[in-house]
């Protein structure tokens, strides 16, 4: 059976809820998970206050409602899987380790943040720093997936390290930036200074995009690596072209600035990319 | 000042007193040690506790510009320590830098009462009593960066000494600071003015001045003394953590001739240089070092020990902090002050396998093992430079237990440890007597406080109370009572009151006449002006004047009055 | 004039982040006005003859006179029901002021903002980034040989930037002041500032990190595609000349302004251009300064930071300080419609905010405190009429490099100060929650 949550009375502000993790409702009944606490702006709160709880928890939680002020949904989370029928507040996944999350609707700024593990699936937009490192911190995604089927927003996978980011949208600004290592996927546009700061990684743009004075042109090629990431992408249900798979890529080096071992790479149908 | 107070049954170490582990009564009342307590005072029973003088930092890092600068730096290390605020006191956050609640709370929640912030800028004076006062239990002082201070090397160049002196005691004055600084003397003109250069040795020019690094460090120990400061000119040398720089660290010291300095952070001034290729390598010369102040009286030295683990460096030694800056994950602060200091941050991280890293943590260890007199040694980790004051217990416990430490020299690097003579101090185990005398009794004489560091009657009545554990570590993280200024402040390991401590400072006198030479040089070469720049009595709700007592100045001091 | 007249040497005008300590002010107290400033500029003369006092009410409660004790009582009754209260603003008062409202702010599990969130908070997101080489301002008077202002005009917002810190004043290692300088402009358009300069930049509008990031490949000997002028309209030799000249001056400085922090890009342009400067000290002394433009936002940087780790948009709902730009921001959270109620200090929001933030202040209980009325006191459910600081209330400013100032005020007002108000609420809420209000929650278990 599934634990399943349906928003009934909405938050008159923020409302805290990382106690929304399959594993820390593990084996506790509709009963016990309506009397956990959650943190209603600056005072505690029952979750029941807010949510019509049923079912039984066995690793899997249904929820639903708009969820857009309830923050902090599936922290830490290692196991497990976490269904959303409606939007997300942010800091959905934060710092998670594994386990899935699916949400219907949008999710707010912060999905995933230095997260080491698992799958975020948001199948509507996600605000900025999707994937993102902590303001101060140089390390954003350690590891894992996150697919966003819209757009998002600024600093999509900001010192991310490791794990795949795609998004079937547009990205906005500094997509990339000050990336580590890892992929990042853009089905849609790449907005400005896409890769900034960046030392190794790669992001995939299919539309042209103006890249910064610091990155340079290497080569046209078709990597194996891409056709295989791009056909992992399709299978998490993005819409991935044939010509996508099968295309040919500019390669641009960058962060010149920093290693240059990152590359952009702009699929080459795509028309020219330029120089900003 | 809390209600009278009897502390019966514990075993009582109060080294300045003679008292080795005795088990007596300690009597607190208004706010001191006191003979007695009527029999209806409140009881404290410590059976089967260890009762010390509340414990006092001589060389830490706690509040003013550069520290505020590191905290703002490092808004990721505080987001996963954090202080919740309590019904009394104030919320806050840690890492190696806490936010001023934190860090009074988090001493005092390890038996400490006293600290010393060993580095301010003159015009951050008034920054640093501003934190002070958000800084709660904490009984403070700071010492005030005048080795860098463009315009007393124009009067010592110009061979001025008398003026040096009045406007040494002017600007201690002024600043209410606790002892002069002095860091890495010559090194922030160079920096400033000199693309980023450094001093090398004593002997270097200091930039465009007729100056050497010898002549400023002599000048201020004279002057100093002169002063009759309670603390005298507390001295990070010049060639902090290079590999050699030993040679600069004794040099500075003979320079005293048998007059008061004390040596900051020693550790970090006691490398050797390793032989053939590797001759960047520093190696361990604590030997040297120790031997120098063993038989050296006038010389003290806190040591500077480092542990593994996170750090932030953080120091008037701007050339230091660039030279450290590719450890600090792309993060690098510099702080220029006009005419007075530079100032470079970068985080940092120790680590055990790292020889360097390593060495240190070993010499550290090595300069207490061998220390004969551990009151002129005392403890430090130049918080939060070689690693956070939170690590002290651990620290502790690898001073009194060998056992443990053996255990962890296997862990670190071994060809640091074949560079230093730890494995030869092997031995030696610090009592609880000595503990007390390194983290209390000793920094409390060192800093002429004599109403400190001691249990006698009349002593300031601080006091904690440790449950003795063989493991060291745990028993010195957790005390069991803190009492400051006689109220109690920890009981049963948990904050139960608020409190706001005392400002501790000097107030020497000087000659007026040196305004007249003081205030011309404001009007050309500060942006701030001469009238606004002394820090008055209301950024001082609770000091203490410490009395100096003069060899020179005509006029007597003034009494030890609080105000 | 009047016949009572004093005379208050070395004041300080806290119009601007210049902070300027040498006013001297010609005070008629029967008048309760200043009648002359001489050293002032002309913005920090109209700021002292504009501050005389008002006939105010000392306090409205829904728009009708009280006292300021049932103003305190109505106050306290917002700020300790309130679940998400929002304390904002904070730049124009004294330090000693700040550090109440943080208090308060911890007390009852808010948040607390400062200006510093809508001008330079991406410097300060920069700074956490990347840290930063700066100088307190003693420093570029007296060594400055290369001064570059980037994306500020102060000209017109900062004049003494000019005649006092950064140009013409002559310094120790300066003998001969402008002359022992190069001054360079960089800008999206002239300005009444580009006739100080040697060197005139004109950058296209929002091509400033473009131009940074140029600056620093070339600095570290990459090459530039000369492509650089289409997108940035500065030609690569622009460019290389500049670069030049900042690797062989002996103490250059950027001193850069919300042009440059406020433009597409925000936090990474500060970053860039505080990289530079990190960049540039591989050869020579190189620092960067922030032009801050309250009086005293830079304390109230400080004083947050000090008190939480954090220096704006801290959050306290679970017990201790959490910062998140974005979320707990001020024109985020109201845009959103988080708030519940808002104490506003020396600030006005309703003028300045986006218009759904303001939208949102109309619907929640707010409260003010503030020498004159304003668009914010209108729709304040409590309005307190204060005392302005630095004319007529003392306490500690901080100068837009870090450097604190204790003021001198020039006649009294029948008004309470910020900090008194402040104080007698934070005592009042005290009162009523019983102390502290315990932690909501313990911390979170991951990271977010």
């Amino acid at each position: 059976m599934t634990l399943t949550l349906t928003l009934r009375t909405a938050p008159t502000v923020p409302l805290e809820a990382d106690v929304l993790s399959p594993d820390r409702l593990s084996g506790v009944s509709a009963l016990e998970a309506a009397k956990l606490t959650v943190v209603h702006g600056n005072q505690r709160a029952d979750l029941g206050e807010f949510f019509q709880v049923g079912g039984a928890a066995d690793g899997e939680l249904h929820l639903t409602g708009d969820l857009a002020q309830v923050k902090q949904i599936g922290t830490g989370m290692a196991r497990g899987r976490i269904v959303v029928h409606g939007s997300v507040g942010m800091h959905l996944g934060a710092g998670m380790t594994g386990g899935e999350i699916v949400v219907e609707g949008d999710a707010g700024d912060w999905v995933g943040p230095e997260m080491s593990g698992g799958r975020i699936v948001v199948k509507g937009n996600a605000g900025h720093m999707l994937g993102s490192a902590r303001r101060g911190s140089q390390i954003g995604v350690r590891g894992g997936e996150i697919v966003v089927f819209g757009n998002a927003g600024n600093e999509v996978g900001n010192g991310m390290r490791r794990g795949l980011i795609a998004i079937g949208g547009d990205a906005g600004d500094f997509a990339g930036v000050n990336m580590l290592a890892g992929t990042i996927v853009v089905l849609g546009r790449l907005a400005w200074r896409a890769g900034a700061g960046m030392r190794r990684g790669s992001i995939i743009s299919m539309h042209p995009a103006e890249l910064l004075p610091t990155f340079s042109y290497a080569c046209d090629y078709a990597p194996e690596f891409l056709r295989v990431c791009l056909r992992h992408v399709r299978g998490l249900g993005l819409t991935i072209a044939d010509s996508h798979v099968n295309g040919r890529y500019q390669r641009w080096c960058g962060d010149g600035i920093e290693l240059n071992r990152g590359e952009v790479l702009i699929l080459d149908s795509a028309g020219t990319a330029s120089r900003s | 000042m809390g209600s009278p107070l009897r502390i019966v049954n514990g075993r009582v170490y109060d080294p300045a007193n003679g008292v080795n582990g005795a088990v007596q009564d300690v009597c607190v009342r208004d706010g001191k040690i006191v003979a007695d307590v009527p029999p209806d005072a409140k009881r404290i029973d410590a059976a089967g506790m260890v009762v010390m003088p509340g414990g006092i930092d001589i060389h830490c890092h706690i509040a003013g510009p550069k520290v505020n600068l590191a905290r703002k730096v490092q808004p990721e290390t505080h987001q996963d320590d954090v202080q919740l605020r309590t019904r009394l006191t104030r919320s806050g956050t840690g890492g190696t830098v806490p936010s001023t609640f934190a860090t009074g709370y988090r001493y005092a929640t390890l038996g400490y009462t006293t600290a010393m912030e060993a580095a301010v800028t003159p015009l951050g004076a008034r920054h640093t009593l501003e934190e002070f006062h958000d800084t709660p239990v904490l009984d403070k002082g700071f010492f005030v960066l005048v080795g860098n201070n463009l315009l007393l090397y124009r009067l010592l160049q110009e061979g001025r000494r008398e003026e040096l002196r009045h406007a040494l005691a002017w600007w201690l004055k002024v600043t209410k600071a606790y002892a002069p600084k002095l860091v890495n003397p010559g090194g922030d003109e160079m920096w400033k003015g000199q693309r980023n250069a450094n001093i090398t040795s004593l002997d270097d020019k200091i930039g465009s001045f007729d100056l050497t690094p010898r002549r400023v460090i002599a000048a201020f120990i004279e002057a100093g003394n002169e002063l009759g400061l309670p603390h005298p000119v507390h001295i990070h040398c010049n060639n902090l953590g290079h590999s050699g720089n030993v040679e600069t660290t004794l040099e500075t010291m003979r320079l005293a001739e048998g007059r008061r300095a004390h040596i900051a952070h020693i550790q970090f001034h006691s490398y050797g240089a390793a032989a053939g290729k590797s001759q960047s390598n520093p190696t361990s010369r604590a030997r040297d070092i120790i031997e120098y102040i063993n038989t050296h009286p006038n010389i003290s030295a806190d040591v500077g020990a480092v542990m593994f683990g996170p750090a932030t460096i953080m120091t008037g030694d701007a050339p230091l902090a660039y030279m450290l800056r590719r450890f600090g994950g792309n993060k690098w602060v510099n702080a220029d002050t006009e005419n007075e200091s530079g100032c470079g941050i970068v985080p940092f991280r120790y680590q055990d396998r790292v020889y360097t890293n390593a060495l240190q943590w070993a010499i550290g260890l090595e300069l207490l093992l061998l220390s004969e007199d551990p009151w002129r040694m005392v403890f430090s980790t130049d918080h939060p430079n070689g690693g956070s004051f939170m690590s002290y217990p651990r620290l502790i416990r690898l001073l009194m237990d060998r056992g443990y430490r053996k255990e962890q020299m296997a862990h670190v690097n071994q060809k640091a440890l074949d560079r230093s003579a730890l494995r030869d101090c092997q031995e030696r185990e610090y009592s609880l007597s000595e503990i007390a005398i390194i983290t209390r009794a000793g920094p409390a004489r060192l800093l002429g406080l004599t109403d400190k560091g001691h249990l006698g009657v009349g002593a300031d009545a601080d006091v904690t109370i440790y449950e003795e554990d063989e493991d060291k570590e745990k028993m010195f993280s957790a005390p069991r009572y803190v009492i400051k200024d006689g109220e109690l402040i920890i009981e049963d390991h948990e904050l139960r009151a608020d409190h706001q401590g005392r400002l501790l400072h000097v107030a020497p006198d000087y000659d007026p006449q040196i305004e007249q030479v003081i205030e011309p040089f404001f009007e050309d070469f500060y942006t701030i002006r001469f009238a606004n720049y002394p820090v008055d009595d209301r950024y001082v709700p609770n000091g203490q004047i410490i009395p100096t007592t003069p060899s020179v100045a005509a006029a007597p001091a003034t009494a030890g009055t609080r105000t | 004039m009047g016949e009572n007249l004093k005379v208050v040497r070395d004041a300080t005008c806290t119009f601007c982040g210049c902070v300027c300590d040498d006013m001297h002010l010609t005070v008629d107290l029967d008048q309760k006005r200043i009648m002359k400033a001489e050293n002032a500029c002309i913005l920090g003369k109209a700021w002292f003859r504009e501050h005389g006092i008002e006939e105010r009410p000392l306090a409205l409660i829904g728009g009708r006179t009280a006292t300021t004790e049932e103003a305190v009582e109505a106050a306290a009754q917002i700020l300790a029901q309130a679940r998400f209260p929002l304390i904002y603003g904070l730049s124009d008062t004294t330090c000693e002021a700040q550090r109440v409202a943080v208090a308060i702010a911890d007390m009852i599990g808010g948040t607390v903002d400062t200006t510093t969130s809508v001008c330079h908070g991406p410097s300060g997101i920069a700074f956490e980034g990347v840290g930063e080489s700066t100088a307190s301002l003693g420093e570029i008077k007296n060594r400055a040989d290369l001064v570059v202002f980037w994306g500020g005009n102060p000209a017109e917002a900062h004049p003494r930037l000019f005649s006092r810190y950064a140009v013409t004043p002559k310094g120790m290692f300066i003998p001969n002041g402008r002359k022992d300088r190069t001054v360079v402009l960089v800008d999206v358009r002239r300005t009444p500032s580009t006739p100080a300069a040697d060197i005139f930049i004109q950058v296209k509008p929002r091509s400033d990190f473009e131009v940074l990031w140029a600056l620093r490949a070339l600095v570290k000997g990459r090459k530039v595609d000369p492509s650089i002028e289409r997108r940035t309209g500065v030609s690569l030799a622009v460019l290389e000349d500049l670069v030049a000249r900042m690797k062989s001056c002996r103490f250059g400085v950027f001193l850069f302004g919300m042009g440059l922090t406020m433009n597409r890009g925000r936090h990474f342009n500060s970053g860039a251009l505080l990289a530079l400067a990190t960049d540039l000290n591989e050869f020579t002394h190189w620092v960067a300064k922030p032009v801050r433009g309250h009086g005293n936002v830079t304390g109230a940087d400080n004083v947050v930071s000090w008190q939480t780790g954090f220096p704006f948009g801290v959050n306290f709902s679970r017990g201790y300080p959490r910062f998140n730009p974005g979320e707990f921001t001020s024109v985020d959270l109201l845009t959103r419609r988080e708030a519940d109620a808002a104490l506003i200090i020396a600030s006005d929001p309703a003028d300045n905010f986006p218009k759904a933030a303001i939208e949102h202040l109309r619907r929640i209980p707010v409260i003010t405190l503030d020498p004159k009325a304003t668009p914010t006191t209108q729709l304040a459910q409590v309005a307190f009429t204060t005392a302005t600081y630095g004319i007529n209330v003392s306490g500690t400013v901080y100068r837009m490099d870090d450097v604190p100032i204790t003021l001198r005020p020039a006649f009294e007002s029948p008004y309470p100060s910020d900090e008194q108000v402040l104080t007698a609420i934070r005592d009042r809420v005290r009162a009523l929650l019983g102390g502290n209000r315990l932690p909501a929650g313990a911390p979170v278990a991951a990271a977010s």
